[in-house]
């Protein structure tokens, strides 16, 4: 049996030698599809591997409350994309920020309410500017680099405003004496208290690109607008020992405190890192089933030229018939066929997706993410692929009638 | 004696009847037909085109089946087997010859006379060995890493028999194996086939040239899927035997050409 694999192996290797045009615009059908995998594979774990840099940056003491809205659905789904706002409903409000803060061992408590709307100053008028709404606590569990002027303090906590390094240049173009001038978000006058560093990093586990965000305190920004939701709870432990403990009363309580709603999730470490509620996890799978497409298409091509295959080779399977080829061996050689088109297309595959990825970390923060599971995943994806479409020509092939096999001249 | 000969009985056919179509395009390729072949004989089938001299030499060589009929091979009822078994049996104990060579063109030629063992499960050097060795036989050693095109026809239809010989067979079955050569091609190839068959294989052989019918032991007519005439030249006990055989006949010199080793196992069984 061995020997046999091993001549199935060789005999697929000269049949693919002898056709190199073909096999190669085969492969590369396979690899198209698989190098889209590899390419979204890799954003998506360099995506988290950001925000696990960023929370052991903070410090490994934080619990993360999030709204966990019906989004499994693909309605809601739906919703999420042809909402107006990239921002989800959620079932979070002010008052639990206080029942968190109860509970023993909280140091600090600090909601983020997003909302977008129109600010403008003397200068310019920027339309749909994300607004973060928190409390003066943000900055003990997340202390942001500040470039002039201060965070949130109580002195100035009711209609102060801190901007982001962009936004700041945006609305006054420049960054350097904007403390001190007013801007107006929704009628409302702000002063600005404070302008940030460039963080750089729009993506990161509060979901909000600092860079071009407007902060105000949350209850100045639940006045104003109607429709503020609150996307997460910031929570900071006394120590990281109570994590565990503090989450389970977390969730306790508010499930006792919303009369059993369990629509939210209560994570800490490393769970973390999955952003929630943004578009990007929506974004993702959509890239993922375009991928999965293009290995479909990849697949049909690997079918399409194992049947021209079957086809222009029916005299040999008849003569290897006739010399005692069972009807297993011939599915076997043209099953062992399509198997190396499929995985040499991995291979080809995962080396474009790579060099993909490095072109990206070029003009984008995602660092190429290498790791063991996702080199498994492509040559399963190539392994199960090759199978799927190689089977039906090689049932084809192995089916033949050996007479009428040989009576098939070239 | 007597026993002796019954038991070298090698094919059995009983009633072999292949039926196409139904109703009324129903026609026969082979009808009630009975043939008994012993082992050592040369047969050659003759008869027109349609006769169904070659719908025969597919059932006898396991690539089709009759329709009904009984076919014992070696005394082992082969009429109902499954299709890997027919594969199995075609690999150990079938030879085929065919008119237009039916080399694979992308392999060595030795490569190609190594393909039925293949089938059998052999490492690839052994494979390869005992083809070289098939090969030297017709003095074809020097052109192993060639390619069939690059052969003659002669050249290549003598690649063909090697390649049917190489797993030591029961039968071999020709299909017309001169009808794409010239005449001393052809003569060259009908001198290897004889030359096997005084080594004591049976040969059955399809052909349209009574010119060489002088090879035979015996010559069968068929017309429409029967058998016109049956004439045997050579009677039953002067059949070359194979040499493990005449060994126990005779009792001479324990002399044995190491080639045919295999064959004297399968012959001691019976």
């Amino acid at each position: 049996m061995a020997s046999l694999i091993k001549t199935h192996y060789k005999l697929a290797k000269t049949a693919i030698k002898e056709n190199r045009t073909r096999s190669f615009l085969t492969c590369l059908g396979i690899a198209i599809g698989v190098a889209s995998i590899i390419l979204i594979l890799s954003l998506m774990g360099s995506v988290s591997n950001l925000i696990k840099k960023e929370i052991s940056a903070i410090g490994s003491d934080l619990i993360v409350v999030r709204p966990s809205t019906t989004k499994d659905t693909v309605t809601s789904i739906v919703e999420e994309l042809t909402a107006s706002s990239s921002f989800q409903k959620s079932n979070l409000a002010l008052s639990d920020t206080a029942t968190i803060s109860e509970i023993e061992g909280v140091s600090a408590v600090a909601p983020i309410a997003l909302s977008t709307n129109t600010i403008s100053s003397d200068k310019n008028t920027l339309p749909a500017v994300t607004v973060m709404g928190t409390t003066l606590d943000y900055s003990k569990i997340e202390p942001l680099a500040m470039k002039h002027g201060a965070f949130l303090t109580e002195a100035n906590a009711e209609n102060g405003v801190v901007l982001g390094h962009m936004l700041s240049l945006e609305l006054f173009n420049t960054i350097n004496s904007t403390v001190g001038k007013t801007v107006t978000i929704m009628g409302e006058k702000f002063m600005v208290i404070g302008v940030l560093d460039e963080t750089d990093q729009s993506i990161n586990f509060d979901n909000v690109d600092f860079d071009n965000a407007a902060i105000v305190n949350i209850v100045t920004l639940d006045q104003i607008t109607d429709s503020t939701q609150i996307q997460q709870i910031n929570v900071k432990a006394e120590n990281t020992d109570s994590l565990a403990r503090i989450s389970t009363e977390i969730r306790e309580k508010l499930i006792e405190k919303k009369h059993g709603d369990q629509n939210f999730t209560v994570a800490y470490g490393d769970a973390i890192t999955h952003p929630a509620g943004s578009l990007f996890n929506i974004i993702s799978g959509m890239l993922a089933l375009v991928a999965g497409i293009s290995l479909v298409v990849g697949g049909i091509g690997v079918m399409n030229i194992m049947l021209v295959s079957v086809a222009e080779r029916t005299h040999e399977i008849g003569i290897r018939k006739a010399v005692g080829a069972s009807s297993r061996n011939i599915l076997m050689q043209f099953l062992f066929e399509a198997l190396i088109l499929s995985v040499l297309g991995g291979i080809f595959g995962l080396v474009l997706g790579y060099i993909f990825a490095f072109l990206i970390s070029i003009i984008t923060p995602f660092a190429p993410y290498i790791s063991l599971e996702i080199i498994a995943i492509t040559f399963l994806t190539a392994i199960v692929v090759g199978i799927i479409f190689g089977i039906y020509p090689a049932l084809k092939a192995a089916s033949k009638n050996p007479i009428d096999s040989l009576k098939h001249y070239r | 004696m007597e026993q002796k000969v019954s038991e070298n009985i090698i094919i059995e056919l009983k009633g072999l009847t292949k039926k196409y179509g139904y109703g009324d395009t129903e026609s026969f390729a082979l009808k009630d037909f009975d043939l008994t072949i012993k082992r050592g004989e040369f047969i050659m089938i003759m008869g027109p085109s349609g006769c169904g001299k070659t719908t025969l030499l597919n059932i006898i060589g396991l690539l089709d089946r009759a329709t009904y009929g009984d076919y014992n091979l070696n005394g082992e009822n082969v009429a109902g087997i499954s299709a890997s078994r027919q594969a199995k049996l075609r690999a150990k104990k079938i030879g085929f010859i065919f008119q237009n060579f039916n080399l694979i063109e992308d392999l060595s030629i030795l490569e190609n006379v190594a393909l039925p063992l293949v089938y059998t499960g052999r490492s690839k050097t052994s494979r390869l060995k005992s083809a070289s060795t098939a090969l030297k036989r017709f003095h074809l050693q020097e052109k192993e890493y060639y390619l069939p095109y690059q052969l003659s026809g002669g050249q290549q239809q003598r690649v063909a028999i090697a390649r049917a010989i190489v797993s030591n067979p029961e039968i071999i079955l020709a299909d017309e194996p001169t009808g794409n050569l010239d005449s001393r091609a052809s003569k060259a190839v009908m001198e290897e086939l004889s030359a096997i068959h005084k080594e004591g294989n049976t040969i059955i052989m399809v052909t349209h040239n009574p010119a060489l019918t002088v090879y035979a032991t015996r010559v069968i007519n068929m017309l429409d899927g029967a058998i016109d005439t049956d004439i045997k030249t050579v009677s039953d006990a002067n059949l070359p035997q194979p040499v493990s055989v005449k060994i126990v006949k005779k009792l001479p010199e324990p002399k044995e050409p190491k080639k045919r080793k295999k064959r004297k196992n399968s012959r001691r069984k019976k």
